[in-house]
């Protein structure tokens, strides 16, 4: 009784989860003078960002409690439930973990958390993200930013109301009714009695304390996520494609599907994200209105070519392809990644991502994949928070190759990291970044490189990867030239010079150095080489200080030059020598390190001045060239920086500004 | 007190986040600015002799703690505007991130050099401004005199 009576009112209302408490708390929200009287919880260790954001949040007429532990806050939060709208927590605790505290907050309260840190670079970001963030702020924090982040509030408000309604629909007729009719109680209770008994069995060897909360409402934050994992997600699609997309129908596909555990309601939420996801594609094609002959490039590109991914989704994402053919193509795609997906729901958090969004307007056919994924992820975000960035990522597949432009990164970017943000806001960026192809501005976005990281042969999110990839240089080589194929892209244009960014500029230096050299699948890799061959060769005692150095000669600089400058200058340096060292295959591990994401996504800062397609053409080219040099270690030194710088040149327009800030760089360092 | 203020602006010492810090001073909190500037001088300083205290130890490893004061150290030294600092931090992360104790150890030195400039920055705008107060307060009497 008490779980049907639970269920009623979540289906019934928009906000109310758990507590009563928290509706009401909701409701209160939504006064004349909103957004003011936000309850907000900040919780921050480092004393003077706490008074800061205290102060900032005080003159956006919230009402603040500051937390400096989280332990505390917790605690704060479970005594007082449904006295808080929105926490905003810095990530690097040290009694806690603040994504620890952002899956408890979201298991327990469902409240939105917000991360902070000072850690701007995309890997950070993207780690955010993937554990369900609403939002990732990144340090310096200003007043404008938190004047917004009501939205995250309403935002999971509507969405979980959102989800249950077309949750409902897509469901057979008990479940409609139940996402229809809250208030008729016979049908209702019914349905519901049904539901829960089946979810309840299911539940049980979950978590005991969602079992009344798992109803047909996926976007429930309670309920225990079933994550669709790659293979998971292939045993969709091929059940699906079996059936037919129009006939496909939960049961029947959950029957085919015969996995133990799986509900036919995370199934039908599942499909409703697939199929707005192929409409979506199937939408965007009509309106991009690139006839690729869709099926020849199928068949050539599908498998190998990891450009040729790329295109695959182009034309997805351009052309007409019938949903079946999506759906196969989507088994391909991710089906493809030899590499083990570090988070699980990388590939299924990009399909449905993807799948989500639908529920986005496509502005543009490139860019529409790309809006939908930055709508969705907040629709997402919740429930699979990887998906966000894998979602992204394909969205980068999409914008980056039609566009063959660094610009085209940028969507990305704002897709991955900002599911709060507007689609809107991510067109605009889009274009500006089309149209710039130096640091574009992106007003405090997570660099986007990491969404491109996400894709699912991709190195990129968590630091698993790393073991990964270094375990199967070869399989793992295959699956990082696609990523860095696509990486570059997307990352040059992603890595708008942000202050926040330096870091990962510094950091990439060396990185930088492969990425002038201008393989292309090296500045996937290059970025990551670089720290590897540093750290790798414990040896090259003189070349991780020069390493070293060059970074911090960055760092000096990145100030006031773009990111580009000064990864370029770093990479002029003794790096290259080093990364030539490290031979293909160490690069190709690297890329497997988390921390590789974080280079990766500096160095793409550097990148995004250079052409994506350039970059790759020459990665075909040198390396070769490369390879061969490799072996010689340090003692091609000379050749290789030359090589590089040749190519950088080449490369990167940027140049010219370089040689005058190398030397500011140097002298200021030396000062 | 404005032209110490621009040159530490031109110098990249401070950014427009300083000037952020300075706009939250209003009436109900008139000592803003050099509150939280003295709570990141108690900050700072406690990070910084942890971060010597980490590297100078013979048998440091723990690259990722060091990560972590830095981190730290990065989130406030750019939330009050303090660019150059900050700077230095995301340079030393680089270097911690490689493990290059040498350098790391270089980027210490730099780090405590801008601070300590900062420091010293930072107190002679404070006194500028108590003077000009202290100044302006012995004035009005006296003009309201006449």
């Amino acid at each position: 009784m008490a779980a049907l009576q639970r269920v009623a009112p979540s289906l019934g209302t928009s906000a109310s989860t758990y507590g009563s408490c928290k509706g009401a708390g909701a409701d209160v929200i939504v006064s004349d003078q909103f957004p003011a009287g936000l309850r907000v919880l900040v919780v921050d260790d480092d004393i003077t960002c706490l008074r800061l954001l205290e102060k900032m949040l005080r003159r956006c007429l919230y009402h603040v409690t500051t937390c400096s532990q989280a332990t505390a806050a917790l605690k704060l939060l479970r005594e007082r439930k449904g006295c808080f709208d929105v926490v905003l927590s810095d990530v690097h605790m040290p009694d806690m973990d603040g994504f620890k505290l952002l899956e408890l907050v979201g298991l327990e309260m469902d409240l939105p958390v917000i991360m902070m840190s000072a850690d701007g670079r995309t890997s950070a970001v993207m780690r955010g993200i993937s554990h369900g963030a609403c939002d990732y702020l990144i340090k310096p924090i200003r007043e404008e930013e938190l004047k917004n982040i009501w939205q995250h509030v309403i935002r999971k408000k509507w969405n979980e109301n959102k989800e249950q309604e077309h949750s409902g629909s897509f469901e057979d007729n008990d479940r409609h009714k139940r996402g229809n009719d809250a208030e008729n109680a016979s049908s209702f209770s019914e349905g519901a009695e049904g539901v829960l008994k089946g979810q309840k069995k299911r539940s049980i060897a979950k978590d005991e304390d969602d079992a009344e909360l798992e109803n047909d409402d996926p976007s429930a934050s309670k309920k225990p996520r079933v994550v669709w994992s790659v293979e998971l997600h292939q045993q969709f699609v091929s059940a699906v494609n079996h059936l037919g997309i129009d006939k496909a129908v939960p049961k029947r596909i959950l029957e085919l599907m015969n996995v133990p555990g799986l509900t036919r309601e995370n199934v039908a939420s599942h499909l409703q994200k697939f199929r707005l996801y192929l409409k979506r594609l199937s939408g965007v094609a009509q309106q991009g209105g690139i006839s690729n002959p869709f099926c020849g490039l199928l068949d050539s590109n599908v498998k190998l070519n990891p450009l040729g991914r790329f295109d695959i989704q182009v034309l997805a994402a351009s052309g007409q392809i019938p949903p079946q053919t999506l759906a196969a193509l989507h088994a391909e795609l991710f089906g493809h990644p030899a590499g083990s997906m570090v988070t699980t729901v990388d590939q299924p958090a990009l399909l449905q991502a993807s799948v989500q969004g639908p529920k986005c307007i496509p502005a543009e056919h490139g860019m529409a994949f790309g809006q939908p994924l930055g709508k969705c992820q907040t629709n997402m975000s919740k429930h699979f928070p990887q998906n966000v960035v894998s979602a992204e990522e394909v969205a980068t597949g999409f914008v980056a190759w039609p566009s063959n432009s660094v610009g085209t990164v940028g969507p990305i970017s704002n897709l991955g990291g900002m599911s709060s943000k507007n689609s809107n806001m991510l067109m605009d960026v889009v274009q500006q970044q089309k149209q710039q192809q130096q640091s574009p501005h992106l007003p405090s976005l997570p660099e986007p490189s990491r969404i491109i990281n996400v894709q699912p042969s991709c190195l990129v999110v968590p630091s698993q990867s790393s073991a990964t990839f270094q375990a199967g240089n070869s399989p793992a080589s295959v699956n990082q030239n696609c990523s860095y194929s696509r990486s570059p892209m997307i990352d040059y244009s992603l890595l708008s010079p942000q202050s926040n960014n330096s870091s990962l500029n510094i950091g990439q230096i060396s990185h930088g150095d492969l990425k002038t050299t201008g393989v292309s699948g090296y500045s996937g890799s290059g970025s990551i080489s670089p720290l590897s061959s540093c750290s790798v060769n414990p040896d090259n005692t003189s070349q991780q200080g020069q390493s070293s150095t060059m970074t911090i000669r960055a760092a000096r600089q990145l100030p006031g030059l773009g990111p580009n400058i000064s990864n370029f200058q770093g990479s002029y340096g003794a790096k290259s020598s080093e990364v030539l060292d490290q031979g293909p295959l160490r690069n190709l591990g690297f890329v497997g390190k988390c921390t590789s994401i974080p280079s990766r996504l500096a160095v793409d800062e550097f990148e995004s001045t250079m052409s994506n397609l350039e970059h790759e053409k020459l990665y075909m080219e040198t390396n070769g060239n490369k390879v061969k040099q490799e072996p010689n270690g340090n003692a091609v030194k000379q050749e290789p920086n030359v090589e590089f710088m040749d190519n950088a040149k080449v490369l990167i327009p940027i140049l010219p500004q370089l040689p005058p800030n190398t030397s500011d760089l140097m002298s200021v360092f030396t000062e | 007190m404005s032209r110490l203020l621009a040159i530490l602006f031109h110098q990249g010492v401070l950014d427009e986040q300083f000037l952020q810090l300075q706009q939250l001073q209003d009436e109900s909190s008139p000592n803003f600015v050099s509150e939280v500037v003295t709570i990141y001088f108690h900050e700072s300083e406690k990070l910084l002799r942890n971060l010597r205290g980490l590297l100078l130890d013979r048998e440091f490893s723990d690259y990722k703690k060091m990560g972590i004061h830095l981190n730290q150290f990065m989130g406030s030294s750019s939330s009050i505007g303090a660019k150059r600092v900050r700077n230095v931090c995301v340079a030393f992360r680089a270097a911690s991130e490689q493990n290059n104790r040498a350098g790391c150890l270089r980027a210490l030195e730099l780090l405590e050099h801008e601070y300590c400039y900062l420091k010293n920055k930072l107190h002679e705008l404070f006194q500028m401004e108590q003077q000009r107060v202290l100044a302006a307060g012995v004035r009005y009497p006296l003009h309201q005199q006449h």
